[in-house]
């Protein structure tokens, strides 16, 4: 079918409103927060703006009987170009409808349709004292839709764990059109082991296997106290041994991040009133739930890591606790900044690796960023091994872009080789399907049989994860 | 000018990582959800644009020209990006290389010399009064109020008829001794649609020792211009300027209008001037020019007398974009209000919220300005205030507009009203 066509009939379908059609207009869909996409911005031959399920399940009717490519699209703030369509196709951007449909307080759990932005949702569950614990960095700006394509999770993972575990089931439309509720049609339960469980297979599919329109998921109480740890340390090797020791002690705190000594001369440079201590690396903690556990908690936390850290500090107040965690919070603007004439680029940002293996993982980025001439700021939770290498690059210099190409693949073949992973949170999209057959083995074979089975006619996403 | 040369664009378009953050902040992307119209996406327009792949059409003019220029994406970028300065720049270059693009008489003409300004403002005022529309029409200023020509004449039912330059002298002595010289950039907003501001500013700085004085030959500050894509003009404009009030020796420039100041501020002159042999005695200027509430409140560090019968009076708080984003100012026009006696300040949701006024915008964007007017008018009735202040006469226009549209009975002021009258109380 060619392109005006197209539009045309989507135009029918949906109405104009809902359709994007000029050529001008689609480019702006051609990019999301990838490194990638902004090397080569892929634009898609429409865009569609559905309100409904029936809107959304008309467009993939129509995008399965003429094989046309059909891309989901949130907030287009994934790192993999997950939501472009590089073969070509329908984007659908699901963002615009963004409605709560229930919060089910007694049953401590939320329905609501694909585009709702995370902090959104958030705002009105603590209205009744309920929240939805994965707190991606993207939380203002990204949608639940996202969060369950991706399985996003954040820096409170160690504790509350990734989107996966809160859902309880989805309505999905079908790549053939077919909608289905997984979890139980009519359920509201929380504990559920019938059937295969389809919901978990959906959540981190990456949009390849249906589009998700709506989503029921689990809420907790809202903690009532926090605290904020830090300690800094004059030999990288203690700050991983520190975790296992607080873990050992008993203490699992909802957050631990670390910020290397690139990242700690990044903040300073960028904000020099936050007067980072010099030092190999600083780790903060936080801890949340009832005011005496957190202070308990606090406590012993000071006292492990007391053992070899140069400092350890422990806050509750607000203002103290903010300061505390300045450093972290500006660390993706402070690398932004680290070249007047760089930029810090989002690729091979996201490697997971074992908790003991963190310190190794961080020593050999900068090896090979040294290696490779490039710039590099590390920071990451290292409460779950996620390592954030942020390379700072001028992208509009080929010969560096090149570079950090290279860069980007060894550190990926390096998180195989630690026995990680190349994504711990932002997912594989276009950007990591190179990896799958050397991360997966034969389980890509298995993977590719649950996708045809889905998508026979390969129109859902392709391009993406394998 | 060598649009690809400006620094923005060449130092600051590769920066975008297009992380979205903007797009949770921007009210004209809260409205639309379409990415054409979110800061991310004019970023990315303007790479376009400067690397060839699109052209300077109408059509890319018209997504760039969504924006109201509020800066709120800017002051969130993690990256550091002035995307609504990418954005200027980029109307600019299209406005240049694109002869279709309108080049309304209003901007080149009109708003380029004041005493044509001032005389339309008069005709249109008296046109009003003997009903004479048509005539009001010519004058085109109807153009720069908000609202399609129905709308517009609705809100200029009240335009007044004397300018504040028609009530002031050029030279205010101090009342008490003198201890500044202070000169008044007088705006063209101020002068036409709230001359009671000037008035008031003039009152409360002669009061407190300022002589006072409002050069004659003074044009627009140019942000009109910045913001319909005419930088040649606004350099025109504040070269003239710069020139003018560089001739005075004051101890500092004082403006009551938000926009003014941040197009005479040190940001405005890099981005005007940068590398020109102007730059220098720009900067200079810039060095002198005060917000009014920050000068009544860092310089003048004004007190006022405890007065029995000060009336109790709940006030509410709109902060400007070209203050609060712009420049960061949120803190001194509170405390001015705090610092009058009898005040109760009752802040509402979102105040740095734009209003959807933004100069010229609810012209040319009628409908989407008015959506996010009535956002701001829910966000201020909800605090049952009984005045309504803000520090931009564009602002004041817009917000007095959206209390009529709510029948919200309500005064429209600048603090500085507030602090004449409790003067003269
Ligand atoms: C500054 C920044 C910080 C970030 N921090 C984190 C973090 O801490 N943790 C983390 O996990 N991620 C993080 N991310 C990555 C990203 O924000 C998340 O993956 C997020 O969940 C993506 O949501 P989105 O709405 O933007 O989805 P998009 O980017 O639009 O899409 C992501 C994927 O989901 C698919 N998809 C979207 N909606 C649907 C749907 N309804 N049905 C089926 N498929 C769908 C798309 O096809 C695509 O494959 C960050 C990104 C940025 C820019
Ligand atoms: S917030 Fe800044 S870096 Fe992020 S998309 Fe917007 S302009 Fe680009
Ligand atoms: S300046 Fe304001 S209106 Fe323009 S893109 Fe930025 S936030 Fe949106």
């Amino acid at each position: 079918m060619d392109t005006s066509q197209l539009k045309q009939e989507l135009v029918q379908l949906l109405g104009k409103d809902k359709v994007l059609t000029q050529d001008l207009d689609l480019m702006y869909y051609s990019y999301d927060s990838s490194f990638l996409t902004k090397l080569e911005p892929a634009p898609p031959n429409a865009v569609v703006f559905p309100k409904s399920t029936q809107d959304v399940q008309k467009v993939v009717e129509f995008a399965y009987q003429n094989r046309i490519n059909i891309v989901p699209r949130g907030a287009g703030t994934g790192e993999t170009g997950g939501c472009i369509a590089v073969q070509g196709g329908i984007v659908m951007d699901l963002s615009t409808w963004n409605e709560i449909i229930e919060i089910d307080v007694k049953n401590m759990q939320v329905i609501v349709s694909p585009g709702v932005i995370h902090a959104e949702l958030n705002n009105e569950l603590a209205k009744y004292n309920l929240f939805f614990p994965p707190d991606p960095g993207s939380s203002m700006m990204c949608t639940v839709g996202g969060m369950v394509a991706n399985n996003a999770s954040g820096l409170r993972a160690v504790k509350y764990w990734a989107t996966e575990p809160y859902i309880l089931g989805l309505e999905v439309v079908m790549p053939n059109g077919d909608v289905i509720i997984t979890g139980g049609m009519k359920a509201r339960c929380i504990k559920n082991v019938s059937g295969i469980n389809l919901t978990k297979l959906m959540v981190g599919s990456e949009g390849i296997l249906g589009i998700v329109t709506r989503i029921r998921l689990r809420c907790f109480p809202k903690p009532k106290a926090r605290g904020i740890a830090m300690a800094v340390f004059d030999n990288l090797d203690d700050a991983p041994a520190v975790v296992m020791d607080v873990y050992q002690a008993g203490i699992l705190p909802s957050g631990i991040e670390i910020l290397d000594s690139s990242a700690i001369k990044a903040v300073n440079d960028f904000k020099p009133q936050i007067k980072l201590p010099d030092a190999e690396a600083i780790l903060l903690f936080e801890v949340d739930g009832n005011p005496p556990s957190v202070e308990y908690e606090g406590q012993v936390i000071q006292e492990v890591a007391g053992r070899k850290a140069r400092t350890v500090e422990w806050a509750t107040e607000p203002k103290r606790m903010a300061e505390l965690w300045e450093g972290r919070s500006v660390t993706a603007a402070a690398s932004a900044r680290v070249r007047p004439d760089g930029s810090r680029i989002f690729a091979g940002e996201d490697i997971s690796v074992p908790i003991s293996r963190v310190a190794d993982t961080l020593r050999a980025l900068r090896d090979l960023a040294d290696q490779h001439g490039i710039q590099i700021v590390n920071y990451g939770h290292i409460g779950d091994g996620n390592v954030h290498t942020a390379p700072v690059i001028n992208p509009e210099i080929p010969q560096e872009v090149e570079k950090v190409i290279k860069f980007v693949d060894e550190v990926h073949l390096l998180a195989i080789e630690m026995n990680g992973s190349t994504t711990g949170e932002h997912g594989v999209g276009a950007v990591r399907r190179a990896y799958a057959e050397l991360e997966h083995g034969k389980a890509v074979e298995y993977m590719r049989k649950i996708k045809e089975s889905f998508d026979p006619a390969g129109i859902m996403n392709p391009g993406k994860v394998f | 000018m060598d649009f690809k040369k400006l620094p923005p664009v060449q130092e600051q378009l590769m920066k975008c990582v297009r992380c979205g953050k903007c797009r949770s902040v921007c009210p004209v992307f809260a409205e639309v959800g379409i990415e054409t119209t979110a800061p991310r996406g004019h970023v990315f327009m303007v790479q376009m644009l400067r690397d060839g792949k699109v052209e300077p059409t109408n059509e890319v003019y018209e997504r760039l020209g969504q924006c109201l220029l509020c800066e709120t994406c800017s002051i969130n970028c993690p990256s550091g990006i002035d995307v609504h300065e990418l954005n200027a720049a980029a109307r600019s270059y299209i406005y240049d290389n694109n002869p279709s693009v309108g080049k309304e008489l209003l901007f080149e003409t009109l708003w380029t010399k004041p005493a044509m300004l001032r005389s339309s403002a008069r005709v249109m005022s008296a046109a009003q009064k003997l009903g004479l529309q048509s005539l009001a029409r010519k004058t085109g200023l109807t153009k720069i109020l908000p609202g399609d020509l129905k709308e517009a004449e609705q809100m200029m039912d009240n335009i007044p008829s004397k300018s504040a330059r028609s009530r002031l002298s050029e030279i205010n002595l101090a009342r008490e001794e003198k201890k500044y010289t202070v000169g008044y950039f007088l705006g063209c907003g101020t002068d036409l649609f709230s001359p009671n501001v000037a008035v008031a500013a003039v009152d409360v700085l002669t009061r407190n020792g300022c002589e006072v004085i409002i050069p004659k030959d003074m044009k627009c500050c140019g942000l009109p211009h910045i913001a319909n894509g005419k930088i040649e003009t606004a350099q025109k404009l504040a070269a003239h300027n710069i020139k003018v009030l560089n001739a005075y020796d004051f101890d500092y420039i004082v403006t009551d209008c938000a926009s003014c100041s941040s197009a005479l501020s040190r940001k405005n002159m890099e981005f005007l001037f940068a590398g020109l042999k102007i730059e220098d005695a720009a900067l200079a200027l810039s060095e002198k020019v005060l917000d009014l509430t920050v000068f009544l409140i860092d310089v003048l560090d004004i007190r006022l007398p405890q007065k029995k019968t000060a009336e109790k009076i709940r006030v509410t708080y709109h902060d400007p974009c070209h203050l609060a984003n712009a420049q960061l100012i949120k803190d001194h026009p509170r405390e001015l209000l705090r610092r009058i006696p009898g005040i109760q300040l009752a802040e509402m949701k979102a105040p740095n919220t734009c209003c959807g006024g933004s100069g010229t915008y609810s012209t040319t964007h009628y409908e989407m300005s008015m959506k996010i007017l009535d956002k701001k008018m829910d966000n201020a009735m909800e605090t049952g205030a009984k005045i309504l202040t803000t520090c931009c006469p564009s602002c004041i226009m817009q917000l007095s507009y959206g209390c009529k549209r709510h029948n919200w009975d309500v005064q429209v002021l600048h603090p500085v009203e507030l602090l004449s009258r409790y003067y003269q109380s």
